[in-house]
């Protein structure tokens, strides 16, 4: 009897432990986050500007307003553009240098592993200063591929859509394909090695091995590099603002950037309509996050 | 209330983190912030000196704005010896800018400056949005009528003076008259003409040099603007867009399409490549734009004695005058001491110490950064009439002075940098995509209509 | 003799891979070199990119020292002071959650973690209002609280700590519970020595963060004497004229250490992020 009344405080002190452990980010991710965007989707209801915003007449104005807004349908183009371009280019050459790096014979690894990796030690604004250099007119990627006789007049790289599309993405690559080969790395060596022996004697090739072996294997870690980059790509901000300043005419505008530009950039501040937007961007990434969990559901 | 729960649950959350963190919280508890959350206004004080001779001011580039400000230091120091100014160096204009917007927002102005520079196309609207953040200086001690009128009405709002005028922002045309002459041309040869006798000479000189006659910035293109400034016309009407309906903007917008298509005109991607590439990276035999781009210009220093400038050609082949971009000083609704700092400002920027007979303000805002003023009796000075040997000798700040007093005042919008956005895109759609010229002007319309929500 | 052999022709059947990730790291590193050479050259020869190096080192140096009211060092003090503070408190608070959401897991807990990673998506631009208004009620402008408090609590770092959290046995839990240890000496005498590998991947990724973070500084950090590091470097990158050569030393300086904090932790960061994918 008395034994029991104190297994049960025990209880009921581990049970308060475990609260009191989660409650320190709990409250701060709800200060930070929860409490933030409440406020915004309340001004997204708002029209006007400074001291004169006041609760839109109808109050979803702000909503209507961004399907008659072409410069906001462009920047989300460009974003999803970005998002099926680059995301899967960038996670399957994690993946394919992971699978490389992940071999026992190899020397050098970690020499390997350092250089591919620090691109994302560097600086935003370091790096979209020599992207942007590189690719100027008279920048050296001209000069190179001037010499090497590919092209016999200066492309503009950055003056172009197509062409300034492709240095974004380029950019994105390069700076971040190191970081997801990381966690990749990570995951496979998770995988036992004997794995691959059984497959092997069994004789599967390379490729099979690959495909029916590691790729399930690696599906979680697949799901979270998938949901880290769909969130990274469709906020993307920097790249659109430092290298291309989202031109030429708005062919390569994000769509945070957009958003940037209505509340700050131009001066016009319509934070009501910029909060709109941006409420909008939350509820894709969470979409879209939402189906890459279901897609690879087979976790826990 | 609400306040003081904020506040609480702030400290609440940190104080949980902190006391169960020991020996590692240390690091965070040298910082005094834990004051700072008790005392209110207490961020304030980062930003202004409690000395009652110190005043804070924010301000943007280092080569250019911020010299302009410590001569103005140096100068007052006359006056008040123990006169401080603490400058507060922000990235770019917009900085400035949206720290207004987000005090507005945060609604507690005592988070801002004294003083800030502010860009003369934004003033207007941040006076109408915000009203509470700024202090008129009408009763300032100073000669408005010296100043440039044209400069002084982006300060002048409803007839009541809030700004001290810094740069002129008149726009200069600066030729390379080495390249000029190989064609067989004299700067005064293309001094008075109209575009399309410039856009003849421009294709003979990239013919023969392989250098435009004019470049841009695509991105942010103010061509239309002082093209259209200079024949005393707007974008904008009765604060309405005027773009379809305006046959000069329509004119100056075929006369940018051709000489971009003759390669007359080089169309840089964003400013960087303006200034790097096509100014510095000698791409270009002539450059439009505001006198700030003079010390651009000057960075090559082999190019020197080989420029010259005059005024832009016309529609109609009179001598062009406009002005572009440019800035002034505010006093801010925090400040405390608004009778020192309109003391400062009307001395210095507002040409009190100019009329003194000793500008040291102006020149040396002009020879340390470039910076050329709007104020009438600061131009008599040696500085301003001396040649300049990078312009040929040419009297060339004295020229722009001159420049100054002819720009016409124009109707100008708070929607002036959307108007330029709407326009460049519209250029770039004629040039890359093949858009008629007529429907890419209505889309701009229609789009900077949107903007504005009419 | 045949092992020998055999070792021989597995290095040369690997010849590929080997050109294939020397290209990748030459392409990852060059940017880099780049940077590094536009350092020593003067602002004009960078513009037109140059890719050897310059003589002009020592002139940028003094020019970057001068720059911004000479604040180069206690920008790089600052750099320093915030990121390290930051790193600190995500790492407690962040392991601790992640150490509650998986130990003590329950189905309340566990919808909570669901809610909490919704935090993810809010994306920077939308809150930034709302955010700067409460730090600026909160009289917080211009501290290091106003820099590190958003970032404290990451649903992301949290969700690290609970997937490595998975490899530490229950049973050690209980067995100290009988020795009765209470809950909180758990955490710090059990749990936070074994996790060294998690907390220094943790670290790696929270002080990368915190050192390149720009917006967000930018708007609540208005005081020069504030200002840090990616700040500096945009007060003097921006401007109706750019030097070139001083940027790009001012940049070199920005990305020292976060080098540095990578090169140290390398081998920990590896093993850290191996458990939180498992």
């Amino acid at each position: 009897m008395e034994k029991k009344r104190r297994g049960m405080t025990l209880a009921n002190k581990q049970l308060a432990a475990g609260w009191l452990f989660l409650t320190p980010a709990t409250i701060l991710i709800f200060i930070m986050s929860f409490y933030p965007i409440f406020q915004a989707f309340i001004t997204s209801l708002k029209t006007g500007k400074g001291v004169n915003i006041a609760f839109a007449n109808p109050l979803n104005y702000n909503y209507s307003r961004m399907l008659q807004d072409s410069i906001f349908m462009t920047s989300m183009k460009n974003t999803f553009f970005y998002l099926i371009i680059q995301v899967p280019i960038m996670l399957v050459l994690a993946i394919l240098l992971a699978q490389l790096l992940n071999n026992k014979d190899l020397k050098f690894k970690g020499l390997f592993r350092t250089c591919i990796f620090l691109p994302c030690a560097t600086s935003l604004v370091s790096y979209s200063l020599i992207f942007k250099s590189m690719f100027a007119t008279q920048g050296l990627i001209n000069s190179v591929l001037m010499n090497l006789g590919i092209i016999h007049e200066n492309i503009n790289w950055l003056g172009t859509p197509a062409t300034a599309k492709a240095v974004i993405i380029i950019a994105l690559i390069w700076r971040w394909t190191g970081y997801n080969m990381v966690f990749y790395l990570a995951g496979l060596q998770n995988i036992e090695y004997s794995v691959y022996e059984a497959a092997k004697i069994d004789g599967a090739s390379g490729w099979k091995t690959f495909w029916y072996i590691t790729c399930p294997l690696l599906k979680p870690t697949i799901v979270m590099t998938a949901i880290m980059s769909i969130n990274g790509t469709l906020q993307l901000f920097d790249e659109s603002m430092n290298l291309t300043s989202g031109g030429p005419a708005n062919s390569t505008i994000t769509m945070s950037h957009y958003i940037y530009n209505q509340a700050f950039g131009q001066g016009v501040g319509q934070l009501g309509y910029t909060s709109a937007m941006s409420f909008i961007v939350f509820i894709l990434v969470g979409i879209l996050a939402f189906i890459s969990l279901k897609v690879g559901d087979s976790r826990d | 209330m609400k306040k003081q729960l904020l506040s609480l649950m702030l400290a609440g959350s940190m104080a949980a983190s902190m006391v169960a963190c020991g020996s590692a919280g240390s690091a965070g508890s040298t910082d005094n912030s834990g004051d700072a959350a008790a005392e209110d206004g207490a961020a304030a004080a980062d930003v202004q000196s409690d000395d009652e001779n110190t005043l804070t001011v924010y301000a943007w580039d280092e080569n250019f704005n911020i010299p302009a400000l410590q001569a103005a230091e140096k100068d007052f120091q006359d006056v008040n010896p123990d006169f401080k100014l603490d400058i507060i160096t922000q990235s770019q204009s917009s900085d400035v800018e949206q720290a207004v917007t987000l005090a507005g927002q945060a609604g507690d102005y005592s988070t801002l400056p004294d003083i800030v520079l502010f860009q003369d196309h934004y003033i207007q609207q941040y006076v109408t949005n915000f009203p509470d953040a700024w202090q008129s200086v009408d009763d300032a001690d100073c000669d408005w009528d010296g100043l440039g009128a044209e400069k002084l009405s982006y300060s002048t709002i409803d007839g009541v003076h809030y700004g001290f005028p810094v740069d002129a922002g008149t726009a200069i045309f600066a030729y390379r008259t080495d390249l000029l002459e190989e064609c067989g041309y004299t700067i005064d040869d293309v001094t008075g003409i109209t575009w399309d006798e410039f856009d003849k000479i421009g294709k003979e000189v990239y013919e023969k040099t392989g250098k435009y006659l004019l470049c841009m910035d695509g991105d942010g293109n103010d061509l239309f603007y002082m093209m259209l400034q200079a024949e005393g016309a707007s974008q904008f009407k009765d604060g309405e867009p005027y773009f379809t309906e305006n046959q000069q903007l329509v004119d100056v917008f075929n006369v940018i399409v051709k000489l971009a298509q003759d390669n007359v005109l080089y169309l840089a991607n964003d400013w960087s490549d303006y200034t790097d590439q096509a100014i510095q990276g000698d791409m270009v035999a002539g450059v439009y734009n505001g006198n700030w781009i003079i010390p651009t210009i000057e960075q090559v220093a082999d190019n020197s004695g080989k420029w010259e400038i005059t005024t832009a050609p016309t529609l109609t082949g009179k001598e062009g005058y406009a002005s572009n971009g440019g800035s002034s000083l505010y006093i801010t609704a925090n400040c405390k001491k608004a009778d020192l700092a309109k003391q400062f400002l009307a001395y210095t920027f507002g040409g009190g110490s100019a009329a003194d007979g000793q500008s040291t303000t102006y020149d040396e805002a002009l020879t340390n950064g470039g910076v050329i003023g709007t104020c009438a009796a600061a131009a008599e000075s040696d500085v301003y009439q001396q040649g300049v040997a990078y312009f040929n000798d040419q009297p060339i700040y004295a020229k722009i002075v001159e420049y100054t007093q002819n720009v016409p005042t124009v109707e100008q919008s708070d929607y002036h940098y959307s108007a330029r956005t709407q326009l460049a895109t519209a250029l770039q759609s004629v040039l890359t995509d093949g858009v008629d010229v007529d429907t890419a002007i209505a889309n701009a319309e229609q789009q900077l209509r949107f903007d504005m929500g009419l | 003799m045949t092992k020998k052999k055999n070792k021989s022709m597995i290095q040369r059947r690997l010849i590929p891979t080997y050109i294939f990730l020397t290209i990748c790291s030459l392409i990852s590193v060059f940017p880099l070199y780049w940077m590094i050479a536009a350092a020593t050259n003067e602002s004009i020869a960078v513009a037109r990119g140059s890719i050897t190096f310059g003589n002009q080192l020592a002139v940028n140096f003094e020019h970057l020292q001068n720059a911004v009211q000479g604040t180069l060092w206690s920008s790089m003090g600052n750099s320093f002071l915030y990121s390290i503070v930051q790193t600190i408190f995500t790492l407690f608070v962040c392991s601790l959650a992640g150490y509650g959401f998986e130990l003590y897991h329950d189905k309340g807990k566990d919808k909570l973690f669901g809610i909490i990673l919704l935090a993810m998506m809010v994306p920077a631009v939308a809150t930034m209002v709302p955010l700067y208004a409460l730090i600026s009620k909160a009289g917080l402008l211009n501290s290091v609280w106003a820099f590190i408090l958003p970032g404290i609590a990451t649903p992301f770092m949290i969700m690290m700590f609970r997937q490595n959290s998975r490899n530490f046995p229950p049973d050690i839990m209980e067995a100290a519970r009988i020795d009765g240890l209470p809950e909180w000496r758990i955490f710090f005498k059990m749990y936070v020595p074994v996790q060294k590998s998690i907390y220094a991947a943790a670290a790696v990724i929270t002080f990368m963060n915190a050192w390149n973070a720009y917006m967000w500084p930018k708007v609540v950090m208005s005081d020069n004497r504030a200002q840090t590091m990616p700040m500096f470097i945009a007060n003097i990158s921006s401007g109706y004229t750019v030097d070139y050569g001083m940027t790009m030393l001012g940049v070199l300086f920005c990305s020292i250490p976060t080098m540095i904090v990578f090169f140290v932790l390398q081998k920990q960061f590896a093993e850290g992020i191996t458990g939180s994918v498992k």
